[in-house]
């Protein structure tokens, strides 16, 4: 996959989760890249972002999230 | 017609045009015929204690077919005892009462020395005095020059050495030949300095020769290494200008030098904080005439631009130079080719394919050969554009981006707070 296909789909996950009513828990960054740890009441995920374009989606969507 | 008359550090010029200290300032023949050429001040040739010099003393690289892209040089300071340069100075001055003379100074690391030469010099009426430590050869291996000037401590004490004594402005001449010249430029002002000038060259070996063996130059089969300027090194020099100008530490005028060769070069230092500039390698290489060009270039720029007078230059791009953490992370530009113009030499193609993000196709439109960027691919790096042997043919242009601005250190401000 292209990185321009990957990164739409990191992207496409991060709305996912969002639209679903999950809330960013926690972020931290390794060298593998970004983790994700989204929580809806007892239900948690990680999500790994690979891509440097999904990465700056993401940070944009925190963003938003700790400005509603 | 614009006003091109500087007030540097209250050093009055009127323009702000200075030939550096250098080759050619070594005598009050080559500076009268400079100021008649047009330029505005000069920094005399470091006067010190009369040293000897070697025979066989510059190298140039030239590049691409491109003569002197940059210079090399193992002269040391004047040759000429102290009073054959005063008296030219004086007859200089007394000629040219409206241009800037500025006597470049070097001596050893010792109080009454510099309190020695500063008022000698000054008694023959040079409108400032340049503080040199930044020579990087020669007498750096006698604890001058670029020595003191890599180690601030240095720099301060003389500073306040020389300001003891003088009554007239002390600019110091930074060495380019240290990791960050802010600290020396921060130790200057705090020693007093009333301005500071740099760069001065950078340490360097032109060449070896591939048949001799020996370097470029050599003295009887033997090298050193000398200093290095030109127009290769105005990149160098420009971004230590600027590091300077934006410092709050370095509150005084500053002198541009290194690599400036005609007048948008040295609107370009000025923008970038420098009140004034100094030109040698390209006097060396064109003769004092170029000042000329450089003069009329000058004023037909500020008076498209509507600019009354050049000092109105001075500064106006510091506040748009940051730090790399303050850079908008989610600004977006990208390569757009224009196929009526492009030739099909395929070197944008070729560099990304090999060395960027391999986004430009290849492909065939009605039988011609076309090129076409992959917009989402491409990260706006601008190398197709650098290489591209053709004005117009690959522009990069800016897109909207979808999602709001957010620097580095916003970025890590904001997920810090999401860390465990």
């Amino acid at each position: 996959m292209s990185d321009h296909l990957l990164s739409m789909d990191e992207m496409r996950q991060v709305d996912d989760y969002l639209e679903r009513g999950f809330k960013v828990h926690y972020v931290y960054e390794n060298l593998s890249g970004m983790f994700v740890e989204f929580g809806r009441q007892e239900e948690e995920v990680c999500l790994q972002i690979l891509t440097a374009d999904a990465r700056k989606y993401f940070a944009a969507k925190l963003q938003e999230q700790t400005q509603l | 017609m614009a006003d091109l008359r500087i007030d540097f550090a209250g050093i009055k010029s009127p323009n702000p045009y200075w030939l550096a200290s250098a080759p050619p300032t070594n005598s009050g023949y080559q500076v009268q015929r400079a100021f008649e050429a047009g330029w505005g001040g000069a920094v005399w040739k470091t006067l010190g204690e009369p040293i000897l010099n070697v025979s066989s003393r510059f190298a140039a690289v030239s590049f691409n077919g491109q003569r002197v892209a940059g210079f090399n040089n193992i002269e040391l300071i004047t040759d000429r005892p102290l009073e054959v340069n005063l008296q030219e100075i004086l007859e200089t001055k007394k000629r040219f009462p409206n241009h800037a003379i500025i006597a470049s100074l070097m001596v050893e690391p010792q109080q009454e020395k510099w309190h020695e030469i500063v008022k000698k010099v000054e008694a023959v009426g040079v409108d400032g005095l340049e503080l040199n430590f930044g020579c990087p050869h020669g007498m750096a291996e006698r604890g001058m020059g670029a020595a003191s000037g890599q180690v601030p401590d240095l720099v301060e004490k003389q500073t306040h050495w020389a300001k003891e004594v003088a009554r007239t402005p002390v600019i110091v001449k930074l060495t380019p030949n240290i990791t960050d010249i802010t600290m020396t430029a921060e130790a200057a002002v705090r020693g007093g300095a009333d301005a500071v000038s740099m760069i001065n060259t950078i340490n360097s070996l032109a060449g070896v020769d591939l048949d001799s063996w020996n370097t470029v130059p050599h003295v009887a089969g033997k090298g050193a290494h000398g200093g290095y300027c030109g127009p290769a090194v105005k990149p160098i020099a420009l971004n230590m200008v600027a590091e300077c100008a934006r410092n709050p530490f370095v509150n005084v005028p500053i002198s541009g030098i290194g690599g400036i060769s005609n007048w948008q070069d040295a609107a370009e230092f000025m923008l970038m904080g420098a009140t004034g500039v100094q030109v040698c390698t390209a006097a060396m290489h064109h003769g004092f005439s170029i000042v000329e060009d450089m003069i009329d270039g000058l004023n037909n720029y500020l008076d498209e631009k509507g600019i009354a007078s050049v000092m109105d230059l001075v500064g106006k791009s510091v506040q748009r130079y940051s730090n790399w953490g303050d850079l908008d992370l989610n600004y977006k530009v990208v390569a757009e080719i224009n196929n009526d113009v492009c030739i099909n030499c395929n070197k944008c193609h070729i560099a990304c394919e090999d060395t960027s993000h391999q986004c430009i196709d290849m492909y065939t439109e009605s039988g011609r050969p076309m090129l076409k960027v992959r917009e989402q691919d491409c990260v706006g790096c601008n190398l197709c554009s650098i290489v591209c042997p053709v004005d117009g043919a690959i522009s990069m242009v800016e897109r909207m981006s979808t999602i709001a601005p957010m620097t580095w250190n916003e970025r890590q401000s904001l997920i810090s707070s999401f860390d465990r």
